[in-house]
């Protein structure tokens, strides 16, 4: 019981620990930083099984469904009455795949921390890192960095693919370097990463991943879709200022006068992340793990 | 050294953890006994900067859980054994938690030898066994070679090798000069391993003391004697100086003298022995006797927790 003797030949004295064994060298001057941080959240990310599966799966939704629209679009085409014909945009046709996308790169984005919370392994996480803040800006940084490249891939696959079949089908096509196609594939690339983002926040406050799916599937899914259900007015707002929706025409080429206007719509939904990832920073900060 | 003053933690309505003051000595392996729902994981959380505290403070070498450079490098900790993402494995696991720490990668292959997991390192943590998840803890914990280990009742559920194993460790750990915060709510988990005891029960202290003073302090020496002439025989060792309570129909629990002494006061009275065994009282009653009001006062107020 008595440890503290320090009689010749005996154990080194309590807080001596010289000669342990396989000493471990010095760490980083001034201790552990964010970049750490990063280096840490790329590693869970990328072996994660889940963003092996979100990003294959993004890249073949968005460049299967870019092609079957275009084929079946490209087809009605020679149909179209006139006034439609006007309204015809082989741009968002081809980018149409970014409904599907921006899903499983949010469900990404909220499996990132809901999955921490699930298997408990916030505990070690946050007792490696408590500078909670960092955590999750590195969380966020990360998952950008496999998200905008998802993205872009995405929405060029999309364009590729789309226009081929646009093309194929004798139907109006955009070439790359057409007006407003950059600003379509750039735009939905970031676009899909802010979908990502909000994924991260809305499972940073939540939590629990099956509130986190069905809170995004109901974002951005299901309020577009059955926005035009709600009454007059109501109806008329969310096509225009739900943020989804609003984002969305960053990927089209045709005017609808009654929608935003790409980059505004586009500004919309970073404006609507920003404020949820806000909230996940201030929440974060002050929960216990 | 963890030192822990006035810490407080207060959920809504209960109070899990109330004023708790104590010192987690270098050099020394340290039970955090209370029974369960006594506020030890609350405590052990605060003292790793997960939970803040309702007030108090609690310090690992003299800094708050947030003020420490590198945590990994001040103190390990294991108060989640099954804590794994089911798909990955524990080498990328582990080289998550070092790289958040600036601790080399060659740290990562160090630990997992140390803890036996080097053949399985690759594959799914899922598939662990939950005494293979606990050495996945421990080495978690081992990764920044800390000072300090705090291990949250780490034999829960563990079959006989990997007790065997996680006591080794512990007390090896201390001999290296660390100091080891070790919870359990059973007595008889830790007495064998522990040098000093701390003892809480509805978050508060009730003992705070060195592991062989608590031994001399609730051991009580005891003679298990059975005799068809029980009822006789009583009356002739009180005689002697012994303290005597029946027990059963024929036997009888003698304190204050030794079986040597009974032996001789039955012999010298023709009394016949069918049982003579020498007991010591087992700490784990004395323990359960110190904490008993604070479960009890659990049970009145209806908690089951
Ligand atoms: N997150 C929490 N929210 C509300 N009450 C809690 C929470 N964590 C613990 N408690 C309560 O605090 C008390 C102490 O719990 P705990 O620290 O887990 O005890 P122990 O680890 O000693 O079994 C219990 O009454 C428990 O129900
Ligand atoms: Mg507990």
């Amino acid at each position: 019981m008595t440890r503290t003797g320090t009689a010749p030949g005996s154990p080194a004295p309590a807080g001596a620990r010289a000669d342990r064994p396989a000493a471990l060298p010095a760490g980083p001057r001034g201790g552990a930083r964010f970049r750490h941080a990063l280096h840490a959240e790329w590693i869970k990310v990328r072996t994660m099984r889940s963003t092996r599966y979100v990003v294959l799966g993004t890249l073949l939704l968005g460049t299967g469904l870019a092609s079957l629209n275009g084929a079946s679009s490209g087809d009605e085409y020679a149909s179209l009455p006139p006034q439609d014909r006007s309204a015809f945009d082989p741009l968002a046709l081809s980018l149409r795949g970014y409904i599907l996308a921006q899903v499983t790169l949010a469900l990404l984005g909220g499996l990132v921390v809901t999955a921490e919370y699930g298997s408990r392994t916030i505990i070690g996480t946050l007792s490696a890192i408590p500078h909670r803040r960092r955590v999750l800006a590195a969380k966020a940084v990360a998952l950008t960095a496999i998200a905008l490249p998802t993205g872009l891939a995405t929405t060029l696959s999309g364009f590729a693919a789309g226009q081929a079949a646009l093309k194929g089908a004798g139907a109006p096509h955009t070439a790359l370097a057409d007006e407003g196609a950059a600003r379509a594939i750039l735009g939905g690339a970031l676009y899909l990463a802010l979908a990502a983002l909000l994924g991260l926040a809305v499972g940073t406050l939540i939590r629990s991943t099956t509130a986190t799916v069905t809170t995004l599937f109901t974002a951005l899914l299901i309020v577009p879709a059955f926005g035009p259900a709600l009454p007059g007015r109501l109806a008329d707002w969310t096509a225009r200022y739900w943020p989804p929706s609003a984002g969305g025409q960053i990927v089209t080429g045709y005017r609808d006068p009654a929608l935003l206007d790409p980059w505004p719509g586009f500004a919309v939904m970073a404006g609507c992340v920003t404020i949820v990832l806000a909230a996940a920073f201030l929440v974060f900060r002050r929960r216990d793990a | 050294m963890i030192e822990v003053r006035g810490l407080t933690k207060r959920y809504g309505e209960v109070l899990a953890v109330d004023e708790l003051s104590f010192t987690v000595r270098a050099g020394e392996v340290t039970g955090f006994l209370g029974p369960n729902g006594a506020g030890k994981s609350t405590t052990m959380r605060m003292i790793l900067g997960l939970d803040a505290p309702t007030s108090g403070t609690a310090t690992v070498g003299g800094l708050p859980a947030r003020a420490q450079p590198a945590p990994l490098r001040a103190v390990g900790a294991l108060l989640d054994a099954g804590a794994v993402l089911p798909g990955r494995s524990a080498h990328h696991h582990l080289l998550a938690l070092a790289a958040g720490n600036g601790i080399p990668r060659g740290r990562v292959a160090a630990v997992l030898e140390e803890v036996g997991l080097t053949r399985v390192a690759r594959r799914a943590a899922g598939t662990y066994s939950l005494g293979m998840k606990q050495r996945l803890g421990i080495a978690a914990a081992l990764l920044g070679d800390p000072p300090v280990l705090v291990l949250d009742e780490p034999l829960n559920g563990l079959d006989p090798e990997g007790i065997v194993w996680i006591r080794g460790l512990m007390r090896r750990m201390a001999a290296e000069g660390r100091a080891v915060m070790v919870s359990s709510h059973l007595m008889s988990e830790v007495e064998l391993t522990v040098d000093h005891l701390v003892v809480i029960g509805r978050g508060r202290l009730i003992a705070d003391t060195g592991m062989a003073e608590f031994v001399a302090a609730h051991s009580r020496r005891e003679v298990a004697v059975r005799s068809p002439q029980a009822a006789g025989l009583g009356p002739l060792l009180t005689a002697a100086g012994a303290r005597v309570r029946p027990s059963g129909a024929d036997g009888l629990t003698v304190t204050g003298i030794g079986a040597a002494e009974i032996g001789a006061v039955a012999a010298a009275n023709g009394v016949e022995l069918h049982e003579l065994t020498p007991r010591q009282t087992s700490l784990e009653e004395a323990f359960m006797e110190l904490t008993q009001h604070s479960v009890e006062y659990a049970a009145e107020r209806g908690e089951t927790r």
